[in-house]
């Protein structure tokens, strides 16, 4: 399992980092950033939420 | 006032939403409006605003968006509904707009570069380490509100939070917070008397514009010498594509934040503090377990509120929507006190109810690229505040409120309140 952020869409809004601090978290650039390589199973119903959640569609859940 | 001399490419709605007359009313009687097209024509056609100031004269007139699912989808369709030829309801001059509306009244990409300036002082995260500082804010004003036993809610309590807060994120010193604050309230004020004076009020906007501007350019010239941790800061040394903001843009982007940050987290303390007084059984549920429940009550502050009535998009081609084909530059209005007051989503849509829940108000947008920037900013600064108020004062009562006759921005502009002085 992937998330795969779009730089050029994400603007910051940080809805994904509401839903799972742990894994996302937006950088001094703006963006969000993924804070951990290790996503397992039991998130990948909030890792949907966060994807179809963000207000810009930047993010997209792999695999 | 003369009316636009083009014709309309189709028939008006029967339903008034353009006169001035409609919106000096009250808000019983623009739900009653809003119910009827919600039920009978959810995307429907109006004849033009009846504007104050400055009038359009290519201005046919525009397409009103009143049902909550309706809402959420043009929030969503930013490429066809777009923000980039204005947002507010009220024809304004180009020059002004120019000064004072920055981001929100940009589409991508210009938005999104913009935006990411200063997305991360505002994201869940950062709104925890600055509690401690928003909290302390919150016992100033509730300390110098105590000893008083009575007041005006709006300016010694309501309008304070936000100012301390947004003035704090952006490095602006005491000594000009009120005046700041003051001019900042001018464009959402601009359709009372009571709040710009008898002069021309397009004049006053220039001023109000014009103070906040050169501020702006003072400020950052000083945060290019003396780096800081804050949004003017941010917005003064960052670059995009290649090249800094020019003071002009400094300012709009100042201006914004400036209204964004103040009005609306005013407007809604001021119509919770007001509601909770009108709705006893509701304020003691929520004081019954105050940590617990806060967080959804707020929720309803805001729905309840609505502290912006209105945005405004246009169809940047033609376009279908709700059963309508909407042409290319027609105007759109989103009236986001109908949507939350939709009753195929809201259960008894006008009863205030703390345990509503889920609540999904649009009150902050419709979770497009526009969604309200300080979100979570308000919701922290509301839950902080109350929290300090009912608990120090618990007995304080709100008297009757003193609206804003404004089609933008759902305002109180005097509340008087009593409480058992404290110390
Ligand atoms: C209860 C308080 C507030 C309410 C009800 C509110 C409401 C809104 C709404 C409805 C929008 C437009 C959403 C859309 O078009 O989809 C918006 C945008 C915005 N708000 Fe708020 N707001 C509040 C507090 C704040 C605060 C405290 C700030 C602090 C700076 C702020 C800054 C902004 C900005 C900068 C935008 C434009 C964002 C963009 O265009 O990308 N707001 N707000
Ligand atoms: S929710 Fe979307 S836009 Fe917001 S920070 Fe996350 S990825 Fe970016």
């Amino acid at each position: 399992m992937k998330i795969h952020i779009d730089e050029d869409k994400c603007t910051g809004h940080g809805v994904c980092e509401a839903i799972r601090e742990d894994v996302f978290e937006v950088g001094d650039d703006g963006v969000a950033h993924l804070i951990t390589e290790e996503l397992t199973e039991d998130m990948r119903e909030d890792l949907q939420d966060a994807c179809d959640q963000c207000p810009t569609q930047a993010l997209r859940l792999e695999g | 006032m003369s009316r636009p001399t083009n014709e309309s490419p189709r028939p008006y709605d029967p339903v008034d939403l353009s006169s001035r007359a409609f919106w000096a009313g009250t808000d019983t009687e623009r739900e009653t409006a809003f119910a009827e097209l919600r039920a009978k024509r959810p995307v429907s056609w109006h004849r033009p605003l009846e504007d104050l100031l400055f009038t359009d004269p290519n201005d046919t007139g525009f397409w009103a968006i009143v049902r909550h699912a309706d809402l959420v989808e043009a929030t969503k369709r930013h490429e066809d509904l777009i923000s980039g030829e204005g947002i507010l309801m009220e024809s304004l001059p180009p020059e002004l707009l120019e000064a004072g509306q920055s981001i929100i009244a940009m589409d991508p990409p210009r938005h999104s570069k913009l935006r990411r300036l200063i997305s991360k002082a505002f994201t869940p995260k950062q709104m925890k380490r600055i509690e401690d500082r928003i909290r302390a804010n919150a016992r100033m004003i509730v300390d110098d509100l105590a000893p008083k036993g009575e007041a005006d809610f709006v300016a010694e309590c309501a309008a304070l939070m936000p100012m301390h807060n947004i003035c704090d994120m952006m490095g602006i010193p005491y000594a000009d917070r009120q005046k700041v604050a003051h001019e900042a309230a001018m464009p959402t004020g601009v359709s009372d008397p009571d709040v710009v004076g008898e002069g021309d009020p397009v004049q006053r906007l220039f001023e109000a514009a014009g103070y906040l501007h050169d501020m702006a350019k003072r400020l950052a010239a000083q945060r290019r010498d003396e780096p800081g941790d804050d949004l003017i800061t941010a917005l003064a040394v960052s670059e995009v594509d290649g090249a800094r903001l020019t003071d002009d843009e400094i300012g709009a982007f100042f201006v914004l934040l400036c209204i964004a940050g103040n009005d609306t987290t005013r407007q809604s303390t001021s119509h919770a503090m007001k509601a909770l007084t009108d709705h006893p059984a509701q304020r003691a549920w929520l004081m019954a377990d105050f940590d617990g429940r806060i967080t959804g009550a707020v929720e309803e502050f805001v729905r309840w509120a609505t502290p912006i009535m209105t945005f405004r998009r246009t169809a940047a081609r033609d376009i279908e929507f709700g059963g309508q084909t909407i042409r290319s530059g027609e105007k759109v209005i989103l009236f986001y006190s109908s949507a939350n007051r939709d009753e195929t989503v809201f259960d008894r849509p006008n009863e205030f109810d703390l345990s509503r829940d889920p609540n999904p108000h649009v009150g902050f947008g419709g979770n497009g690229i526009h969604h309200c920037l300080g979100n979570q900013l308000a919701r922290t600064q509301l839950r902080v505040l109350f929290d300090e108020l009912l608990h120090r004062l618990p007995d304080i009562q709100a008297g009757e409120p003193d609206l804003l006759n404004a089609n933008f921005i759902h305002g109180i502009k005097r509340m008087p309140c009593t409480f058992t002085p404290q110390r």
